[in-house]
């Protein structure tokens, strides 16, 4: 078994969409990072930022321009037989043959992985049955609904028990419930089976439940890279003291108080975004005292605020 | 890897071609309606025009040969079509294939249709207009049928490397290609009747030889079948490799992401 420290190694990456006549359009641009493989890596960025040619170019199903890539330790371009069996993907837009129902469709692909005989038949069953597909196993796939196709998608993603598993917006269509289900599952075949997981995802709680750590792409670089936690503190994006209240302020004093970031006032609300270092609560609060405060909230900025700053 | 498993990698192109095609009707057309089509109206036609014996065998071995052409070569070529139709060929190429993989396993299923096709058209001819195709024996048949599905197989992955090149409009490709087949490899009239550029272009195609073959069953004639042959072979072995570059080349592209979405 190949064990590497590392799921991803990349540095330099470039990447820009060719035509046959006429100039490409650039899509990734100097893209360097380590991936460890013990972590569960995300990244994150708007639409059109990179991530799913980001994660299409470490799956090696298209190859970069420019830059170095090893994946689990191998040569992406050198060893690409050997990591394209040690590795899988669920696409963010799930497609396959439509007129293939779901068994038909994890058995196909699991022959193309090379599995034969009682394990193709054991490792079908084992999937329809992780991914709870048990009472649409003969439905065709032109019929199942988003969520269902999302779920096959991960089902065949396990097909060949990868060692380093990309799946591109995992739980993209799926309802609360199953998108629940679903981080709990890749959190589960993480941790107990060890496999190394590269996600991309709009949903930030799902970034923040998930993910050791985070690289932002924005216009196919990354922008910031770190834990959740840091990227929050970093940032300097503080907490959010919403007061409302009735009567006077004095919003010049409030905007002098060391460590205040902002202050937005609307129809007895305001807002007021704090460096937590500097622990002032209680000054900010005596400058309401002319008024009578009639609620007060904190709240942590969280990856949503952080998304919203970086994607500016 | 087993056996058995490297066995799979290429029957899992013939079982997912083989699914799709039990679940659509047009199945029946191209199994049944076209290749009823194609025989019938050559064999009218020879009735038309009151010819002997030996040019009913002439034009009802060149319509048998381009049915099952046509049938074995759209197998192939679905390999990829139904991947692109379908917007999965993503999953497709992050498996750990290659194109033969692809291409045979797809062929294998092209030669039972074509086989299927084969055995109605030589019924049908026997019957309505007293051909009998098998006349020289199984050797020259199963020569003839061989070289028929590897020059289907030449064709199908010529459709699968214009797609990777060309993106998805390359899907005409697949109906475009067998009718220049028709048109220059002496189908329904010999080689030698073609303009000297066309018939260069006639020699470079091994079906020509293969009918020429088999034709000389019926019409005694010379024929090149060994030409024929070694053409196909170098063909297939080319095509196999161009098919393997257009793959990288589409990975480098990225049209093979493109195809995908």
């Amino acid at each position: 078994m190949i064990m590497a420290d590392k799921s991803v190694e990349c540095k330099g990456i470039c990447k820009s969409y060719q035509r046959l006549f006429g100039s490409g359009t650039m899509v990734l641009k100097d893209i360097s990072l380590d991936i460890d493989a013990a972590e569960i890596f995300g990244l994150l960025g708007p639409n059109g930022s990179g991530k799913t040619t980001l994660i299409s170019i470490f799956s090696t199903l298209i190859y970069p321009e420019q830059g170095h890539l090893r994946i689990m330790g191998l040569d992406a371009k050198r060893d690409k037989d050997v990591i394209r069996k040690l590795i899988n993907i669920s696409s963010a837009k799930p497609n396959f043959p439509w007129s293939l129902t779901v068994k038909e469709n994890l058995r196909h692909y699991g022959m193309l992985y090379g599995l034969h005989g009682s394990t193709l038949a054991k490792t079908v069953e084992d999937q329809i049955d992780a991914f709870e597909l048990g009472e649409y196993r003969d439905m065709k796939f032109e019929d199942l609904s988003t969520g269902l196709k999302q779920r096959l998608s991960l089902a065949k993603a396990m097909l060949n028990r990868p060692r380093l598993l990309f799946l591109d917006e995992p739980t993209t269509g799926l309802d609360p419930d199953m998108s629940m289900k679903t981080r709990l599952l890749i959190q589960r075949i993480h941790h107990e089976q060890g496999v190394s997981v590269v996600l991309s995802t709009h949903y930030m709680p799902e970034a923040e439940m998930l993910c050791d750590r985070i690289a932002f792409l924005r216009k196919g670089e990354i922008v910031a890279l770190d834990t959740p936690q840091n990227l929050k503190n970093h940032l300097g994006l503080g907490e959010r003291v919403v007061v409302r209240y009735v009567g006077p302020i004095d919003i010049a004093k409030l905007e002098e108080v060391p460590g205040v970031l902002s202050v937005t006032t609307v129809s007895g609300r305001a807002e007021i975004v704090i460096d937590r270092s500097t622990e002032n609560l209680d000054r900010i609060i005596k400058l309401f005292s002319r008024a009578k405060i009639l609620d007060i909230s904190i709240k942590e900025p969280d990856l949503e605020d952080v998304f919203l700053e970086l994607a500016r | 890897m087993s056996w058995q498993g490297e066995l799979n990698k290429y029957l899992a192109s013939a079982y997912k071609n083989w699914i799709i095609s039990k679940r659509n009707v047009f199945t029946l057309f191209e199994l049944f309606f076209w290749p009823m089509i194609s025989l019938l109206s050559i064999g009218l036609l020879t009735r038309f025009l009151n010819v002997g014996p030996g040019m009913v065998s002439f034009l009802l071995v060149g319509a048998i040969a381009l049915t099952i052409l046509q049938v074995a070569q759209i197998d192939v070529a679905y390999v990829l079509l139904f991947d692109m139709w379908s917007k999965s060929i993503k999953n497709t190429f992050i498996a750990p294939i290659k194109s033969y993989h692809l291409v045979f396993g797809a062929l294998l299923f092209g030669i039972v249709r074509g086989s299927v096709v084969f055995a109605i058209l030589v019924i049908v001819s026997h019957y309505l207009f007293g051909f009998d195709f098998l006349r020289g024996g199984p050797l020259p048949v199963l020569i003839f049928l061989a070289g028929v599905f590897s020059v289907a197989a030449v064709i199908g992955i010529t459709v699968c490397i214009s797609i990777l090149t060309f993106g998805q409009k390359a899907d005409v490709a697949a109906w475009s290609l067998s009718g220049l087949i028709l048109l220059v490899s002496g189908i329904y009239y010999p080689a030698e009747v073609l303009p000297p550029v066309l018939q260069m272009l006639a020699r470079a195609i091994p079906l020509t030889y293969f009918l020429e073959y088999y034709r000389s069953v019926f019409i005694p004639g010379p024929h090149n079948l060994a030409l024929g042959a070694v053409l196909a072979a170098l063909y297939l072995f080319v095509g196999l490799i161009l098919f393997d570059r257009s793959i990288e080349r589409a990975r480098r592209t990225g049209i093979l992401l493109r195809l995908s979405e």
